[in-house]
């Protein structure tokens, strides 16, 4: 991992690490539009995010990029006066269309959020909580379900010998890895990461960024970041949004040399944002 | 604004040479501050050392024996506290016990599930309840809630429960409607309100990123509020329920109306009683100055003073320990 300041150089060696897209799209959006009460937060948004692969969505603030994380895991449907129009197939079944169990779609689809959100009780019972909701284990499967997710997630030998104390007493960047052990925990087949950094010091950061890098193997990953160098550190494919349209979508490398829109580089040379 | 200029203005030795204008009443002012926060304290004082003094006699007669025992004769010039100690914390229980779920979902249903339209309606109606005069719960309870009871609930619980063996203990008796169990409902619903208010207010303290978290392990609702949103609470929920006991103990009228006021200790829940409140008002018309019945009255207050100061002391507690953290 390198800490070299934010220099387009920087940007090209750390595309290199990107694989290229391939296989079929994990999750089709099409024809989304995206409404807070009147206010219209996403336009006619169509693209493809392709299994087992990272995806990044990136732009300015309140560009609509967490709102489509959010709508991906039907989380909107918590808050009255929130809705979203079009489709999205998740494997071929529409996410929006009526009769599908919002707790099983999130079982599927996992989320990370902005900051830790450690539930008020162990470690242990961070992760298990998830598992238990959906499947009914032994406690000596449990326990290797737990030791399976907090070694995937990175965090296995910093907290196996404090399972069972609460999860409030780890660092920041710990008990960011736990969300992350906790959404895996449920074998999800899609993790939503919202800035899962962005309250974070730079070496947890590189940490949670090496996990992404590992995870994509098992899982299709979509990542929001305000940090432009880790989605070209992380991302194979870029998608920029602005004030709630799709700009442009492509492969990282591209998107950050190259880009075929005007309003893209601006934005990636940091001329506004 | 003036007086700054002219201070700014003025040279140095007229800076301090200046007289400004509150030099008089800025004092005034002050000492009127201090005298009302002393004179909540020397107040306080004053009630308790005047409860203490005042029923030390009937103490000293009947020693430490006073607190537990369950005779109250005025014509034998017999008194203890037991019936009423009891009565009053049983009934506050009861209270708890039934306000407590019933707080909850409320709460619940006001923070996470109720649409926006419905949310102000069902909040002031909560807070409404809590604006009724307890005299009118009286005469509700008396008139409505007593005859229903005495029709309607008591006797089949008689019929079925009453049998059991333990828990047949609480349903015994013939159903005479007030009693511990009609000023237990009535309390529910004088506290309700109380509890119900400070269970929003913790639930709504809930970071939504940590119950969005939860949903998106694929939690349903109540799998959040179960594991999540009332754990995060837990503390500041137990102090809400102890500041809700802390009302039930001392509520008079309402409970006079409907508890039956007997001086008799019974287990059952149907059985009239009475608690402390309920009986210093029924007595102390009929209690004559430097009687030692009066002294007795007094005393009960004073228990009563100091089991409502425990409850609240604990609650407090409760609440601020969850706030610091």
């Amino acid at each position: 991992m390198n800490f070299a300041p934010d220099t387009p150089l920087d940007i090209a060696t750390a595309v290199n690490r990107a694989t290229p897209p391939s296989g079929q799209p994990k999750l089709k959006v099409d024809k989304l539009n995206f409404y807070y009460g009147d206010n219209h937060a996403l336009k006619n948004i169509n693209f493809d995010i392709p299994e087992k692969r990272v995806t990044a969505m990136i732009g300015p603030s309140g560009c609509g990029k967490s709102t489509l994380l959010r709508v991906f895991n039907r989380m909107y449907q918590l808050y009255p006066g929130q809705r979203a129009e079009g489709s999205i197939l998740f494997d071929g079944v529409d996410l929006l269309g009526k009769g599908l169990d919002s707790t099983v779609v999130r079982s599927r689809i996992g989320m990370v959020f902005q900051k830790p959100t450690p539930f008020p009780m162990s470690i242990y019972d961070n992760i298990a909580f998830g598992v238990k909701l959906h499947e009914s284990l032994s406690k000596a499967q449990m326990d290797e379900r737990v030791e399976w997710c907090l070694r995937k997630a990175a965090i296995w030998e910093e907290t196996k010998d404090r399972l069972h104390t609460s999860a409030l007493g780890m660092s920041g960047g710990q008990q960011q890895r736990l969300c992350i052990a906790r959404t895996i925990a449920v074998r999800p087949e899609v993790i939503l990461l919202d800035e899962p950094t962005s309250a974070l010091d730079p070496i947890s950061t590189s940490k949670i960024e090496d996990l992404i890098d590992e995870l994509k193997q098992d899982f299709t990953i979509v990542i929001v970041t305000h940090n432009m160098q880790q989605a070209a550190r992380c991302a194979d494919l870029t998608a920029f949004f602005y004030l709630g349209e799709l700009i442009e979508v492509g492969v990282s490398s591209d998107i950050f040399t190259n880009p075929r829109e005007p309003r893209t580089r601006d934005y990636i040379t940091g001329r506004f944002g | 604004m003036a007086h700054m200029d002219a201070t700014l203005g003025a040279s140095p030795s007229g800076q301090l040479a200046h007289k400004p204008t509150g030099r008089i009443s800025d004092p005034i002012f002050v000492g009127l501050l201090w005298a009302s926060g002393l004179f909540v304290l020397v107040l306080l004082g004053l009630i308790i050392a005047m409860l203490f003094h005042g029923g030390l006699p009937a103490l000293k007669e009947f020693g430490a024996a006073f607190l537990w025992s369950t005779s109250w004769n005025p014509v034998t010039e017999k008194f203890g506290a037991g019936v009423m100690v009891f009565g009053t914390l049983f009934s506050a229980i009861i209270a708890v016990i039934v306000a407590l779920p019933l707080s909850f979902g409320i709460a619940f249903f006001l923070t996470e599930i109720a649409p926006m339209k419905l949310r102000r309606p069902i909040g002031v109606a909560v807070q409404l309840l809590a604006a009724i005069p307890s005299i009118i719960y009286g005469m509700w309870g008396f008139f409505i809630v007593v005859p229903l009871i005495a029709a309607y609930i008591q006797p089949p619980l008689i019929e079925w429960l009453g049998p059991l063996p333990v828990i047949g203990a609480l349903f015994q008796g013939p159903p005479l409607g007030a009693g511990m169990l009609t000023a237990g409902l009535i309390l529910a619903l004088m506290i309700l309100p109380f509890i119900t208010a400070m269970f929003v207010e913790v639930l709504e303290s809930v970071p939504p990123m940590i119950k969005e978290s939860a949903y998106g392990v694929g939690a349903t609702t109540y799998e959040v509020y179960r594991n999540v949103s009332v754990p995060y609470g837990r503390t500041a929920m137990v102090g809400a329920v102890m500041l809700g006991l802390g009302r039930a103990l001392g509520e008079t009228m309402a409970v006079t109306f409907v508890i039956g006021n007997a001086t008799r200790m019974s287990a059952s829940l149907f059985a009239p009683g009475s608690t402390i409140a309920s009986t210093i008002a029924n007595e102390f018309p009929e209690a004559p100055m430097g009687s030692l019945k009066l002294q007795a009255l007094l005393q009960l207050g004073f228990i009563l003073f100091v089991i409502s100061f425990i409850v609240l002391a604990l609650s407090r507690l409760l609440v601020r320990s969850k706030l610091k953290s």
